[in-house]
């Protein structure tokens, strides 16, 4: 007997990241890891930068980075809205490198609060890039 | 024939400026199509958050939130507006800049206002006039970019915070339909509390959501990249705008171009018959002399 599944979509602003049905998805929250599967209560949530995994009709776990966003289910659909998707093969590694050097840099020069958050966040997306980069999903 | 070869200096100065003009032409419509291209990748993503937006309203309509604060209870005379103003890096666009301005004079009358100019042009139009804008606010209106817009909202949002200002409205351009364009207004923060509560009939089942962790964070988790999502589409818009402001120009520039040039072929024509002629009048009259 086929699985149950549910409607889901990634959208980020530079377009329509997967749209398709899945098995689950497991989104990185504001404090741990959160899964939605099939039939899910109506949800909505806060997603943080971190990585994103969605298991397809054919049992595939695929992961993504994203950034900060929200989550919503009702009906059996999910919608993520995120900041930005990428899969692990167009992530740029020698971008990401540089931004978390870039980043880490400015963390340790004393600035302000809000200079101090900017850098936080670019650290983070840097680092979720880069461990998606180097990741097989399972 | 001293005439003539300033009509054909004159010809070849203005076959060259139609070179440029024409090359402008040429730039602005491959810069316009691509910018509606990104204009149409992020439509799932703005149309998503927008509903998102308004279904957190309706289900949470007593949510406090710093951006929702209404100026009710504020005095005009308290009042600091905030203006975003967007225009061109440069002119040659026909009323493209000047019509935004414009607005933005009227708009600013006798209010104590902070101005966050996009764009030199709007730059050097307000410094000449000597009205204070926001400074470090220096972000061109090239190429708009949601990295950009994500910083420009960044920079209001906190100033709205701080309370330096207390209300924005952002004063740019829209595409009417595909040839006409025109100026808008539209006012920003405080965000709208009632978006469509009113669309609602009272006896529809609403489904009933969890709000994790709480209204108030996945609000703040929205917000911010609704508002810049709203900066985008109109940094997007008025740069569609300018495109095509000048593109009108140009092709109208280059039309008056052929026409000028067509006179003064016209003309050029005219007075090298002349000479001819003349010369034939002397030639003939001097071998007339000579036979007598």
């Amino acid at each position: 007997m086929s699985k149950k599944t549910g409607a889901l979509r990634i959208i980020s602003p530079d377009g329509i990241f997967y749209d398709g049905r899945m098995l689950g998805v497991i989104m990185p929250s504001l404090d741990g890891q959160l899964e939605f599967l099939p039939c899910h209560e109506e949800m909505i949530t806060v997603i943080i930068t971190g990585e994103l995994k969605y298991q397809t009709e054919d049992e595939k776990w695929h992961v993504a980075a994203v950034g900060g966003g929200v989550a919503e289910t009702a009906n059996n659909r999910c919608d993520i809205y995120v900041d930005f998707a990428e899969r692990p093969e167009d992530i740029d590694k020698n971008r990401a490198r540089a931004a978390l050097e870039r980043a880490t840099e400015q963390m340790r020069q004393k600035k302000s609060i809000e200079e101090y958050k900017i850098s936080q966040a670019a650290l983070a997306r840097a680092l979720t890039r880069l461990r998606v980069a180097d990741r097989d999903p399972f | 024939m001293a005439g003539s070869t300033d009509i054909k200096n004159r010809i070849k100065g203005i076959q060259d400026t139609k070179k440029i003009t024409n090359a402008m032409y040429l730039i602005s419509s491959t810069k316009l199509r691509r910018a509606k291209k990104s204009m149409e990748d992020i439509e799932p993503y703005f149309y998503g958050m927008q509903s998102l937006m308004q279904r957190m309203m309706r289900h949470f309509p007593e949510t406090e939130h710093p951006y929702l604060k209404t100026n009710d209870d504020r005095p005009e005379s308290e009042m600091i507006h905030g203006f975003l103003v967007v225009t061109a890096d440069k002119g040659l666009a026909g009323s493209y800049n000047i019509n935004v301005l414009k607005e933005t004079g009227k708009l600013m009358e006798k209010k104590a206002s902070r101005l966050y100019v996009v764009g030199e042009a709007g730059r050097r139009f307000f410094d000449q006039r000597k009205i204070p804008i926001e400074e470090n606010f220096t972000y061109t209106a090239q190429n708009p970019t949601r990295a950009r817009a994500r910083v420009i909202t960044n920079t209001f949002l906190k100033d709205f915070e701080d309370g330096k200002i207390h209300d924005l409205t952002v004063v740019f351009t829209a595409m009417k339909n595909s040839l006409e364009t025109e100026t808008r207004v539209m006012k920003l923060m405080p965000l709208e509390k009632d978006l469509s509560v009113k669309d609602v009939p009272a006896d529809v089942m609403r489904e009933e959501f969890i709000i994790h962790p709480s209204p108030k964070e996945v609000l703040g988790a929205i917000i911010p990249s609704y508002v810049a999502g709203l900066v985008y589409s109109a940094l997007v818009e008025s740069y569609c705008c300018e495109q095509n402001s000048r593109m009108q120009a140009m092709s109208a520039a280059n039309d008056s171009a052929d026409e000028i040039v067509q006179e003064l072929k016209i003309k050029y024509n005219r007075k090298r018959q002349a000479g001819i002629t003349q010369e034939i009048t002397e030639v003939s009259a001097g071998a007339r002399s000579g036979r007598i």
